[in-house]
């Protein structure tokens, strides 16, 4: 079987060299220095959360860099994700939701059993902070993180967009509680997971538009037809 | 089909600006694209067109492949997912059965040795869609379960399950026409 001329022709004028992509685990530290400045930036302009001495700097900063980290990988999850036969089993991507959330209670157990720190007063405005901060810290992740998925050939782009999505909210949300005051866990649950499910949801929706994006660009060229010059089909 | 290390070898060569691999990549892969992409159609015109789409569509994404991991995989998920794309742009149409008698589907093993293939074609196209796959992929294309398990994101006694249960059920059509 032979390529048909038509197809040929058309591959040979836009064809040159072009160079592999690198591993997903690579490139997913592009998404680094993002994430060192997304730990750091909450604590830096504000302050550090005032029950640091009792959850100590594991309780504090080894947590958060323990959750920021399974964020990281959440995103490489998701540049996996993004590269055609290397997708996920629907088991792997139910693990790689169970276990971020696993963390994210685990975090929020540890420091409310190490420095209980009750929320008085202000529920919803606190409530609002923390939420509109985390999620506003996870955008610009959330956006550096489509780019590289973009660069690759996303099959399933809401899948990747949410696991993305799912990681840069971790990330943010791991600089936020450095800052956040409060540790009981109905604050903790609802605001910052909130935040960071806002984040899931922003990244599946940054994937479908970035898909249909690629959409209407192919969409300009003609559709390639089998029906014209054939090549010989026998095998 | 050329090796699995074959294939690899030529998208490398294709990636570094050989244009001249693709033909060979064509002959040795577009056989079982086409075999696969006519099983989810079931349309001979159709899985011509899919099949040059699916080229297209790995020329484009050509940079996101990895020479350390085989090719049919990476080339059967970009045809899997130019075959969703097309049936989701168009609306879906009404599947006929007589649509099955024109499948130039190749039957071999077990199936080729039914003496009419017409009723082979016919009754595959009566088995149940996610046997029916797993059936093709691996008694016609040749993919191992794993492989199948990991393209269709279940697990690997699922997709032994699905296979032995569309075998089961083509038997049981075969059986039954040819009991007419």
């Amino acid at each position: 079987m032979s390529a048909p001329v038509e197809l040929r022709a058309r591959l040979a004028a836009d064809y040159q060299p072009v160079r592999a992509l690198r591993s997903p685990w690579t490139r997913m530290l592009a998404i680094l220095p993002l994430a060192v400045i997304a730990l750091i930036a909450a604590p830096a302009a504000f302050e550090v959360r005032p029950g640091a001495a009792d959850l100590g700097w594991v309780g504090v900063w080894g947590l958060s860099i323990a959750q920021s980290a399974i964020g990281l990988f959440a995103v490489g999850a998701a540049l996996r994700e993004s590269i055609p036969g290397r997708d996920w089993s629907r088991g792997a991507l139910a693990l790689w939701l169970a276990i971020p959330i696993a963390i994210v209670l685990a975090v929020t157990f540890v420091s409310w059993d190490a420095s209980p720190v009750i929320l008085r007063g202000d529920w919803w405005l606190v409530a609002g902070v923390c939420f509109a901060g985390s999620a506003a810290t996870a955008l610009p992740l959330v956006a550096a993180a489509s780019i590289l998925a973009a660069r690759a050939y996303p099959t399933r782009p809401a899948v990747a967009g949410a696991l993305l999505g799912l990681g840069a909210g971790l990330m943010a949300d791991a600089g936020w509680r450095i800052f956040c005051h409060f540790s009981e866990p109905s604050h903790v649950l609802s605001a910052h997971l909130a935040a960071v499910f806002m984040s899931t949801i922003i990244g599946t929706l940054a994937g479908m538009r970035m898909y249909g994006l690629r959409r209407e660009k192919h969409a300009l060229d003609e559709p390639v037809s089998a029906g014209g010059d054939h090549g010989d089909r026998s095998e | 089909m050329a090796s699995d290390q074959a294939l690899r070898e030529l998208m490398r060569e294709y990636q570094s600006g050989r244009f001249e691999a693709f033909d060979e990549i064509y002959a040795s892969i577009a056989p079982a694209l086409r075999r696969y992409l006519l099983s989810q159609s079931r349309d001979a015109a159709k899985a011509d067109d899919l099949v040059q789409e699916t080229f297209l569509q790995m020329h484009r994404a050509r940079h996101t492949y990895d020479a350390s991991y085989p090719l049919m995989p990476w080339a059967m998920a970009i045809a899997r997912h130019v075959w969703l794309m097309d049936r989701r742009t168009l609306s879906r149409r009404p599947w006929a059965p007589d649509d099955v008698t024109a499948m130039a589907l190749p039957v071999k093993a077990e199936a080729a040795s039914y003496a009419d293939r017409v009723e082979v074609r016919r009754a595959l196209g009566k088995v149940a869609p996610a046997r029916r796959e797993a059936v093709i992929q691996h008694h016609l294309l040749g993919f191992s379960f794993k492989e199948i398990a990991e393209r269709a994101g279940i697990a690997e006694t699922a997709a032994k399950l699905r296979s032995s249960r569309g075998m089961a059920q083509l038997r049981a059509l075969l059986k039954g026409e040819g009991d007419k």
